[in-house]
């Protein structure tokens, strides 16, 4: 079981210059798609969020959240999200995209989700841009706990990562876990404290299980470091949860990635 | 023994599940869903270092999938796959981006290879040589000619350098001269004493090329030898064939196809998400 996992963390770390090549020419790539590529790095996003400040913020009248304004409260939330939801996404495909290379190279598929991961994390640098523009626009100091952010940056990577190491296996078993995974990416927008606290008044209970979802951490994380001024070490319970998550979801991963690696080629 | 063999195959098959859909093609109409294929059955044979093997074949004979196995992308379902030495499969066109331009794809194609950074910079003057597209590699490959793309994908590929090249199908995709260009490197490196393996359908390039040859027919050995030798078998064949009538042709493909069914066994464990 261990071994599985030391071979796929040994085959990542060896070919560490692969995984950044080939996630810095993909994203290369789909900028020379259009003429302003840089631009709708950064504008995308946005309308994005200027869509959720004006429904939520202004037409909803949320008013304050935690005591903050909506939309510095949001962008930071969002900006998590906006690098989670592609990697979750995208990752599915991630083997089953590649099928071209893998069925005519002799190719280390284990480092396939790592590919996805990093290639999204550029987008998620412009994301963050925004987001701090905003927040200084709104008042905010940068200060000692906003180092915070590259934690839960890590640690954003490290759980999409390890889900993406399952997911992309079983959607080369299974094509169907691709359009299931993004026909729940909705609800589990609204179930985590994305657009909302995520606080059921009537039903407590639902409280805590809202911080069983993996992305309450990291999105909590990503406000706690920009806005609230909290250390990194503010939840330890939330944080052995979601690093226990992310153990087992790596362990299974790549058991997966070990037990098919020399099978995808006859499964496309 | 194993030393001055680059290649031995004692007893390799490859199996593949059929589709489910593929009813018909079952005996046993319960379990159709379990029916697997030969797509290689019973493979022996060795190769020395140094040597030029062509392999022949029809259509839907297994070369394909022997060149899979052979390069180490598919894994082997029964018997042995010995390989002395590095093995890479030719792959022109996998692996170039049409949106980047041509410098940008030798590193991206180099990094899919596996290359380090170091050797990329090594091999850029020589692809860019090989290729002879001048100015065109600051261009996006989307704007080369065919011709133009499979120069610089073989070039690139030729960087790896392995001992064993396992070449399919590869030189039909370029005009004449560009097979002509890529017969004198692969001679280059015939001189080197690599080894190589030659899939082609042109018969005439592969007496040319090659000294020994391996026909499969029906996803099964035939013959292994001298090149003159086992082409002149093929060519027999190959007429016998094309001789046959329609409905002969059709018995003939179907008996091979029977010989390489295989009756569905015990359940095997996934089969949920095998389809």
């Amino acid at each position: 079981m261990f071994k599985s996992l030391l071979f796929v963390l040994k085959e990542n770390y060896q070919n560490l210059y692969r995984i950044i090549s080939i996630a810095k020419y993909e994203y290369l790539a789909t900028l020379r798609d259009s003429k302003f590529g840089v631009f709708w790095s950064f504008a995308s996003p946005a309308i994005q969020v200027l869509t959720y400040w004006l429904v939520f913020g202004i037409g909803m009248s949320r008013g304050k959240q935690d005591g903050i304004e909506y939309l510095p409260w949001v962008i930071v939330g969002f900006s998590a999200w906006w690098y989670i939801s592609p990697c979750i996404t995208g990752g599915c495909s991630a083997i089953h995209s590649k099928a071209n290379i893998i069925s005519r190279m002799k190719f280390p598929v284990s480092i396939l989700p790592a590919t996805t991961c990093a290639k999204e994390l550029i987008n998620h640098f412009f994301m963050l841009i925004i987001a701090i523009v905003v927040i200084i626009a709104y008042g905010f100091t940068p200060n000692i706990y906003w180092l915070g952010t590259l934690y839960y940056l890590v640690c954003a990577f490290i759980f999409v990562w390890s889900f993406t190491m399952i997911s992309s296996v079983i959607t080369m078993l299974w094509r169907d876990m691709k359009t299931m995974v993004r026909s729940f990416m909705r609800l589990l927008l609204y179930m985590s404290p994305v657009l909302w606290t995520a606080r059921f008044r009537s039903f407590p209970m639902m409280n805590k299980l809202m911080k069983l979802n993996p992305i309450y951490y990291i999105v909590q994380g990503y406000r706690d470091s920009m806005i609230f001024s909290k250390p990194i070490t503010a939840h330890p319970h939330l944080a052995i949860y979601f690093w226990g998550v992310c153990a087992l979801m790596l362990i299974v991963g790549s058991a997966l990635m070990n037990k098919f690696q020399k099978r995808f080629v006859d499964m496309l | 023994m194993d030393k001055e063999y680059s290649i031995v195959f004692k007893n390799v098959s490859k199996i593949y599940k059929l589709k489910a859909k593929n009813k018909k093609f079952a005996k046993d109409k319960k379990n159709y869903k379990h029916t697997k294929f030969y797509a290689l059955k019973d493979i022996s044979f060795a190769i020395e270092k140094g040597s030029v093997v062509g392999v022949l074949g029809t259509n839907g004979s297994g070369k394909s999938t022997l060149s899979i196995v052979l390069s180490g992308i598919s894994d082997i379902d029964e018997g042995e796959m010995i390989v002395n030495g590095e093995q890479a499969l030719i792959a022109i066109n996998t692996g170039l981006n049409p949106q980047l331009t041509g410098m940008e794809n030798i590193d991206l194609k180099g990094a899919l290879l596996g290359l380090s950074k170091k050797r990329i910079e090594e091999i850029k003057e020589s692809v860019i040589d090989f290729a002879e597209i001048g100015d065109f590699i600051y261009q996006p490959v989307k704007k080369y000619s065919s011709g133009m793309k499979s120069r610089l994908g073989f070039a690139i590929n030729l960087a790896l350098d392995p001992d064993i090249y396992i070449i399919d199908e590869a030189l039909s995709v370029g005009d004449k001269a560009f097979a002509q260009k890529c017969l004198d490197k692969m001679a280059e490196l015939k001189k080197e004493g690599k080894t190589i393996i030659f899939i082609s359908h042109a018969l005439p390039q592969v007496r040319k090329f090659c000294n020994q040859a391996l026909w499969l027919e029906g996803g099964q050995f035939k013959e292994f030898g001298d090149i003159d030798e086992v082409a002149d078998h093929y060519a027999e064949y190959v007429e016998y064939y094309n001789g046959l009538s329609k409905k002969e042709k059709q018995e003939e493909r179907d008996r091979k196809f029977a010989a390489r069914i295989i009756e569905p066994k015990e359940k095997k464990r996934w089969h949920f998400f095998k389809k």
